[in-house]
């Protein structure tokens, strides 16, 4: 069924590093279609019109149909990695210039003998200290200097510096110092961007807070740029429907606010996948899950429990800590072109080398002579050479063969089949640890999680890997592929605001939190607002990080009363028991507790249509047999395609499944036992 | 089971199991203990061992953490021998004298049965935040025996066949400051041991325990034949290395920590018995604490890529006459044993500089900076903050020395100046880099910090325990030394210098504090330095004229 053009259309869109994934969602059907097209890395907004003519033709809506666009886009994290920074000054108080050079100084290498490198963002030659002093209480203890700062200003203008990050010791408690400090370097400099602590991340920790703003003022320019030529571009391609961009905290935001707030996309490129095994835990009632995304050059794990995937209050990206909500995503280094290796100990090991798209795997015939995690699974005939990546890049057996051979079977005295399937079982042996070490962090018992296996190389290992680690169950969702898209889909908009407030958890502190409780509200209903989301969308959920009194950091307690009604502390403070024995195992109900940080998370309701089956762009391909080693032998396998299982009972191990743009091998000792709404769950046997 | 398998991938995926046991043991302790030392902190190790107590696998997160598998051995030899465990049974201890590095690292360990089989035993070491003594946090910078330092225990069963010793447990718990949160760390840390114990099992249940004995043992033997061929690939060759120590803070001279290296075709022998005499005052190491500071410099130079275990260290021979401050005997006091530690990681490499003298970066700070203020309010109110602190990394073969950045057996976070000044009646008046504190050289040293606060407070009381002040950080293959600390106080305008040891200095409100890190030493010629990076650094104010540190002490062993 086609939908007309008069039929209202949603269209999620994730731009990655090779491919620009679409998903279009017929809001009154519920069907939805998957789309992929090359990414276009000198200008991302061409790849994402090219997808969307071609998904419009296909389909057959028209633009002035398409009621919604949300984007994913790494655009902000490219800049980072690439160092692609306007130039830009630090402006903070006098004799703490060097913070942000200093960090917290603690090395990850403990063995090293070398330093790591740091990246290092302001010269000290564009760090200005000001005098003015603000105390812990919030109180004045030195006024700011308005000269020195309007000195400050000639020398940004003289040297042509037109970017400012400002980040004033307690400024979480006092703004009015920076926000005096922006106004005067505007008088000085003119139009000039500058991000203020005291907007960007209002929470106590300097190091932290300096980071996340001088990445925010380094951002300003590169995001608002691509903001405004995406939204000329879609406006001239006739689509006048709303524009959502993806934050790392899992929800949307305006074009306006993205540009505004740009620190808040820095890892929003793998929240997609996570968002989609929410969506997926959704539609199969299957509430705690394992995200397991493996691609070309690493492994994202992200865990869903009751259905939510888990948020962190800090990322890092490239070693400098961002610190706002974000969906805790953990990468490990092992991919399909992770790189295997005898080291000169004698070890069999894999990645975190990678052979990348250039030259890639050996078996792309790019140039490559390290054998991957790919031509492994090329030797051992578990991809089909003429198939990969949706038949879009022929596979080179013998390449293959040859570079398993030299580095690791040749040095380590195994055959060639032997050696491919040690790099399988290594690469499974690290997959194993990283999804263990993410359950165990919280607690929870791998038994009665379900993994979700998605991206390009997911599919040969999950099961694998599930087996290793003792989870039971694997669930290959329709439209693996394209899985971020999907989960775009049905993001919500979303706002995390929050205001460090340091107040004991007593009584006398009721009037003060509910001030601030009274401004936050405000603040995200006006941003909601803006982002057409109307009263009857808004869901306001608050949170206070609590600690005992002497800890050294916090944990998030929702706030489940009306908010402005909060008539008791101690409920908080109850549920903060409750929640750090949860977290901890052990809780101190005697204890002073200190309220550090108050959150709130300001929701606008995107409606969620019911969803009926899904369409691709590709033809199935025909079931046959294929010669795999598994297992120290050689088998003939059953090679199925989604369709053929669909309505079948239960299909045992080993088979494969090939997917237009992956392959699944499922080993004996697991079948699929249903496989509803697109839907592949495997199951381990008794 | 026949050889075929333990082929390289089998050992692979078990070194794999192996380590994710140690690392899960530390997750589930992390979890469920009460002390900001364990939790954020991380000041804690987990061990795997095999049936005889050889390490297998562990997870560190610092460097002297490297503690459990002497100390297990130590155990074993001299006090409880592997028959003598029993199902169930869990040792602890925290004597630096059999084993452990001062009194507030309590070490338990359990050993592993499967269907009556002993298959191992599995450690945990964990910082506690109290075990009593004549200071809070049993820091005592003025104890001149260990009995001033708090509660020491030999190797005792706490639990037997998987029961409690209470009796025990009171006696630990009646003898220490913040009973409850030693409880709940040693509780959490008695229980983690259990996670180690049901992964080793299940392991040897599945894979039987030939097999995983036969894996240890291929393990070990795979890592000592690394390091063997590592040491092989270095010129055979004797060299020797002095390093000092301002003073032990109580009025006694330098003292030296010398190092005697030979390296004899795959073996590695370190005597440091030239070292001075123990000392009255608790900076002295014990034999663990010394072997751990050699193993780290060895691990760092010659093994990064080599899986740490028992069989590492066994062609390196660290050798000690007792009553040394680097092996030290009862009862000399150990608390801050880390101020000897840094000096003979710097003596170590100082030494091994001169055996690889492109790869041996200069000296980095080697002082942790230890500091403690009781402040004390008009009400009465008491308070005790705690800090330390870095400096600036040794000039390096290939790049310069980093700037104010944890490095060598030091690898600690700095605690934001905004929750100190929450917690404490303390105000920062500055935090920040040291410039001209770098060693000069081809590449210069990293530079130090400075770290200036006021007393808020009506009085307090100050100790420190620091270091180099004296005897800057070295530098290597001609580059110069770094400049030395310097501790400051500010009392109405007029500056006194201190001495780099003060274990009671009284203050007032409005005395200022200021404390000023080494820079690392130099590498290489300062003459052959870059003319764009001489230019780089007074662009932007890394370097002061005239530099600090002097060439005159330039230690030149290539």
């Amino acid at each position: 069924m086609k939908a007309g053009p008069e039929r209202a259309v949603r269209i999620g869109v994730d731009i990655g590093g090779t491919f620009t994934d679409l998903q279009v969602l017929d809001e009154v059907s519920g069907q939805t279609w998957e789309f992929k097209v090359q990414t276009t890395p000198h200008d991302y907004a061409e790849g994402l019109a090219i997808g969307l003519k071609e998904a419009s033709a296909a389909v057959g809506f028209d633009f002035g149909s398409a009621r919604l666009v949300v984007h994913g886009t790494t655009i902000a994290t490219n800049a980072v990695l690439q160092r692609r920074f306007p130039p830009c000054a630090l402006v903070t108080t006098q004799g703490f210039e060097d913070v942000i050079e200093i960090g917290r100084h603690m090395r990850r290498q403990v063995y090293g003998l070398y330093a790591e490198d740091r990246p290092l963002l302001i010269p000290r030659s564009r760090r200005f200290g000001v005098p003015e002093r603000i105390a812990a209480d919030g109180s004045v203890i030195e006024p700011l200097d308005e000269e020195a700062v309007r000195g400050v200003g000639r020398t940004l203008r003289r040297q042509g510096i037109g970017t400012a990050a400002v980040c004033l010791l307690h400024a979480y408690r006092a703004p009015a110092h920076e926000r005096r400090i922006a106004e005067l370097l505007r008088e000085e400099c003119g139009p000039i961007d500058i991000s203020v602590s005291s907007d960007v991340s209002p929470e106590i920790r300097e190091y932290e807070r300096v980071s996340t703003t001088v990445l925010s003022a380094l951002l300003l320019q590169t995001v608002r740029e691509y903001m405004a030529s995406l939204e000329l571009r879609l406006e001239q391609m006739g689509l006048h429907g709303r524009l959502l961009i993806i934050q790392s905290n899992g929800g949307a935001c305006g074009l306006r606010r993205a540009g505004e707030h740009p620190a808040s996309l820095l890892l929003s490129g793998p929240c997609g996948g996570a968002l989609g095994v929410e969506r997926i835990a959704a539609r199969t009632g299957i509430a705690d899950m394992v995200g397991m995304d493996m691609g070309g050059t690493s492994l994202d794990v992200s865990v869903v429990v009751d259905g939510r995937a888990t948020i962190v209050a800090q990322g890092m990206i490239d070693g400098l800590p961002v610190r706002l909500p974000m969906v805790d995503v953990q990468t490990v280094g092992t991919g399909g072109g992770s790189i295997a290796y005898v080291d000169r100990t004698g070890r069999l090991r894999v990645g975190p080398a990678s052979a990348g798209a250039v030259p890639g795997p050996a078996c792309y015939a790019h140039g490559g002579t390290d054998p991957t995690v790919t031509d492994a699974n090329v030797v051992l005939g578990r991809l089909d050479p003429n198939g990969f990546a949706g038949g879009r890049i022929r596979l080179d057996r013998i390449l293959a063969e040859q570079a398993v051979e030299s580095a690791v079977a040749l040095p380590l005295g195994l055959s060639l089949e032997a050696a491919a399937e040690g790099i399988i079982t290594v690469a499974v042996a690290d997959m194993r640890r990283a999804v263990l070490r993410s359950l165990s962090e919280r607690g929870l018992d791998p038994a009665s999680f379900c993994l979700a296996a998605f991206g390009g190389a997911a599919g040969l290992h999950a099961v694998l890997v599930a087996e290793q680690a003792g989870l039971r169950q694997v669930i290959f969702p329709r439209s693996a592929s394209t899985l971020s898209a999907y989960g775009f889909l049905s993001s919500d908009v979303r706002h995390d605001l929050s205001r460090t407030v340091m107040l004991a958890a007593e009584p006398g502190s009721l009037a003060p939190l509910a001030a601030v409780l009274r401004e936050l509200r405000a603040e995200g209903e006006a941003l909601l607002e803006r982002d057409g989301m109307g009263p009857a969308l808004r869901v306001f959920e608050f949170l206070i990080d609590c600690r005992y009194a002497g800890q050294g950091s916090e944990l998030a307690v929702p706030v489940t009363r009306a908010e402005l009604e909060l008539t008791t502390i101690d409920a908080v403070r109850h549920d903060f028991d409750d929640v750090h024995r949860r977290h901890f195992a052990h809780a101190d109900p005697g204890a002073p507790v200190e309220f550090v940080t108050v959150r709130l998370r300001a929701i606008g309701r995107v409606p969620r249509p019911r969803e009926q089956s899904v369409g691709t762009a590709e033809a199935p391909r025909p079931p046959g047999l294929r010669r795999v080693f598994l297992a120290d032998c050689w088998h003939e396998l059953q090679v199925l395609n989604r369709a053929s299982l669909i309505g079948r009972s239960a299909v045992a191990g080993p088979f494969i499944l090939e997917e237009p743009y992956s392959t699944v091998l499922v080993p004996a000792g697991w079948e699929v036992t249903t496989a509803t709404s697109g839907d592949i769950l495997t199951q381990r046997v008794a | 089971m026949t050889t075929d398998n333990l082929g390289p991938v089998r050992l692979e995926v078990i070194l794999s199991i192996l380590t994710a046991i140690a690392e899960e043991m530390g997750i589930v302790l992390r979890r469920t203990a009460r002390s900001t030392t364990v939790r954020e902190m991380a000041d804690f190790s987990t061990g795997i061992f095999d049936a005889q107590g050889r390490n297998v696998a562990q997870n560190v997160s610092s460097p002297m953490a490297l503690t459990l598998a002497p100390c297990l051995e130590q155990v074993l030899a001299d006090h409880l021998p592997p028959d003598h465990w029993e199902d169930g049974d869990v040792v602890l201890l925290n004597d630096p004298y059999c084993g452990s590095q001062h009194l507030p690292d309590i070490l338990t360990f359990r050993a592993v049965f499967v269907g009556g089989e002993r298959v191992g035993f599995v450690g945990v070491m964990a910082h506690h935040v109290d075990v009593g003594g004549g200071a809070p946090g049993s820091y005592d910078l003025s104890a001149r025996e260990i009995f001033a330092e708090g509660l020491r225990i030999p190797p005792v069963r706490i639990r037997r066949r998987g029961v409690l010793v209470d009796d025990l447990l009171s006696l630990v718990l009646q003898n220490v400051r913040q009973r409850e949160t030693v409880r709940g760390d040693l509780l959490a840390q008695i229980a983690c041991l259990e996670i180690g114990a049901r992964g080793l099992g299940e392991l040897c249940a599945k894979l039987g325990r030939e097999t995983v004995q036969a894996a240890a043992s291929r393990l070990i033997a795979r890592s000592q034949a690394a390091m063997e061929e590592a040491i092989r690939a270095l010129p055979d060759l004797s060299v020797s290395f002095d390093d000092f120590l301002d003073d032990d803070g109580i009025g006694g001279p330098p003292i030296r920590v010398a190092v005697d290296l030979t390296v004899l075709g795959d073996r590695l022998v370190l005597d440091f018995s030239r070292s001075g005499l123990q000392v009255p005052a608790p900076i002295n190491c014990t034999r663990n604490v010394l072997q751990a500071s050699v193993h780290y410099c060895i691990a760092a130079v010659l093994g990064t890529d080599i899986p740490i275990n028992s069989g590492c260290f066994l062609p390196v021979e660290v050798r000690a006459t007792r009553g040394l401050v680097v092996n030290a005997e009862p009862p000399a006091p150990v608390v801050n044993r880390m101020t000897v530690a840094h000096r003979i990681v710097t003596a170590t490499m100082g030494a091994l500089a001169a055996v690889l003298p492109d790869r041996i970066p200069a000296s980095y700070y080697g002082v942790s900076y230890v500091y403690m203020v009781e402040t004390v309010e008009h009400d009465g109110a008491r308070r005790i903050y705690f800090d330390s602190e870095v400096g600036g990394w040794g000039g390096e073969p290939g790049k310069d020395g980093a700037n104010a950045f944890s490095c060598g057996l030091h690898n600690i976070a700095a605690v934001p100046v905004e929750m100190l000044e929450r917690l404490y009646p303390i105000r920062f008046r500055r935090y920040a880099l040291r410039p001209g504190s770098g060693g000069e050289g081809m590449h210069r040293g990293g530079v130090g910090l400075i770290r200036e606060w006021e007393l808020l407070a009506a009085s307090g009381t100050f100790a420190a325990t620091f270091d180099r002040f004296v005897y800057p950080p070295f530098g290597v293959q001609g580059g110069g030394c770094g400049a030395g600390g310097r501790l400051t106080v500010v009392r109405d305008g007029v500056e006194t210098s201190l001495g780099s040891k003060i274990s009671k200095l009284p203050l007032f409100v409005g005395d200022i504090v200021r404390i000023e890190t080494s820079g690392g030493g130099g590498f290489g010629e300062p003459g052959a330095r870059d003319p764009a990076a001489i230019a780089f650094d007074l662009d932007e104010g890394y370097v002061s004229n005239p530099p600090m540190g002097s060439a005159a002490a330039t230690v030149n062993l290539g």
